[in-house]
């Protein structure tokens, strides 16, 4: 009986539970109009980019703007240089974090060398980040970046699984990084840009870019070399 | 309200609890609604327009009831819609097609919240803060507050429910095919939910 009437009471209260306000009709439609067609708009201006390609002639094609020519070879020179200053540093990497607790007498110095892997780690993904989010909007880069971004996972889940990882602040960050590598690393080759704004929205909100700066100290920045 | 029964409940059903157009206005009959989707599927912008106006309130509704928030629920709106028109063709009919859009909204708010959810989570263990959730509750002892606090902490399914039903009026055949679960299940949730409201607000109960 009691409880009834507590039911009664609840139903007249929870009605006013997040109580919606007037829907936005007219806004609404045109955020859905406006994203439907830069949705549509996207894959038939790369269409139209390649149809132009095709039928123009061999020897006019150095003529075609040649400054996003110029910036598209510059971005991947760029990432190439990042990738290859990565794929030099991470056998000792990788080595170090799987050593690390063979002996004793290494655990005493692993803390040392857990750090500086850690450090190396997370210069190379801020460099990296930094790279990716600078080519968002410049197609033609994906497969590389979901390529480097593989990697650099893998490097974050063996850090994540190791001592490395005792510090709360550092597992916290290694744990941010690892979502927003792993989103890198599922891209299609072809992404919407819907799902590029989605990485680096989460890349912003979680501020992962600003704390990997921070927690890379001065000088240490793989950016240095690659740009 | 009383769940299933009538006839029509498959179809277009006003909530309950803020009853703002007619149901005779604005109710797309079945007929009506399989030439508006014909008609959509060959590129007819009204009646796209058409599509939208019948259902965005009920779309936006249910989004902000459970988001709280008018940004997120106007994100989870656009994108329950845009959804709709890009897989406008693999819609059976099978069910009313505000329960299948019913269905792509709920799934699209439900998976926005747990996105938020675990990014505050992670924030909030990064910087060590407590949530103010019970002190607040044991500061305000006003029961819409207590409510709305305790309805916040309902797990996901059973808030859902509760919200689908008692707030929004929602029928468990509905609640069903949106959720995809048999209204049986709807019907457990809702008790399992008010059971848990009941208990979290003992003491309102008592009184």
């Amino acid at each position: 009986m009691m409880d009834d009437r507590f039911d009664d009471l609840l139903r007249d209260s929870a009605r006013e539970y997040n109580d919606p306000p007037e829907t936005p009709r007219e806004e609404l439609w045109q955020r859905i109009v406006a994203s439907r067609e830069g949705e549509k708009a996207a894959p038939k201006e790369k269409t139209e980019k390649l149809e132009r390609l095709r039928v123009l002639p061999f020897r006019r094609l150095p003529a075609i703007r040649p400054l996003s020519w110029a910036a598209g070879i510059a971005a991947v020179l760029a990432l190439g240089i990042g990738l290859g200053r990565m794929t030099v540093h991470q056998p000792a990497t990788v080595a170090t974090t799987a050593a690390a607790p063979a002996s004793a007498a290494a655990t005493r110095v692993s803390g040392v060398a857990y750090r500086v892997a850690t450090t190396e780690h997370l210069s190379q993904s801020e460099a990296f980040l930094t790279l990716f989010r600078a080519s968002v909007g410049k197609p033609g880069n994906e497969r590389l970046a979901s390529a480097t971004a593989r990697q650099l996972l893998a490097t974050n889940r063996l850090l994540l699984d190791s001592p490395a990882a005792s510090d709360a602040r550092t597992k916290l960050l290694l744990q941010d990084l690892e979502l927003v590598l792993a989103e890198i690393a599922q891209l299609s080759p072809e992404p919407r840009s819907r799902d590029l704004q989605l990485i680096t929205d989460g890349m912003e909100q979680g501020g992962v870019l600003s704390r990997l700066r921070t927690a890379v100290p001065a000088g240490t920045s793989a950016t240095q070399g690659a740009l | 309200m009383v769940s299933g029964g009538s006839p029509d409940a498959t179809i277009w059903r006003p909530c309950v609890s803020e009853v703002r157009f007619s149901r005779t206005t604005y109710a797309p009959e079945p007929v009506e609604e399989r030439e508006l989707i014909s008609r959509v599927l060959a590129g007819d912008p009204s009646a796209e327009r058409a599509l939208y106006d019948a259902h965005v309130d009920r779309v936006f509704r249910l989004a902000y009831r459970m988001a709280g928030d008018m940004d997120k629920a106007q994100d989870y709106t656009q994108e329950t819609f845009i959804r709709a028109f890009s897989r406008l063709q693999t819609f059976r009919g099978d069910a009313a097609l505000s329960t299948w859009l019913g269905s792509i909204a709920i799934s699209v708010t439900l998976n926005g919240l747990r996105k938020v959810r675990r990014r505050n989570e992670r924030e909030v263990g990064l910087d060590d803060f407590t949530p103010a959730g019970p002190t607040r509750q044991e500061a305000d002892p006003d029961l819409k507050t207590r409510l709305n606090q305790a309805i916040d902490g309902l797990p996901e399914g059973y808030r859902a429910v509760f919200i689908m039903h008692d707030v929004e009026g929602y029928t468990h055949e509905e609640i069903g095919a949106t959720l995809g679960v048999h209204p049986g299940t709807s019907k457990a949730q809702l008790f399992r939910a008010r059971a848990r409201l009941r208990e979290t607000l003992a003491d309102f109960a008592k009184d």
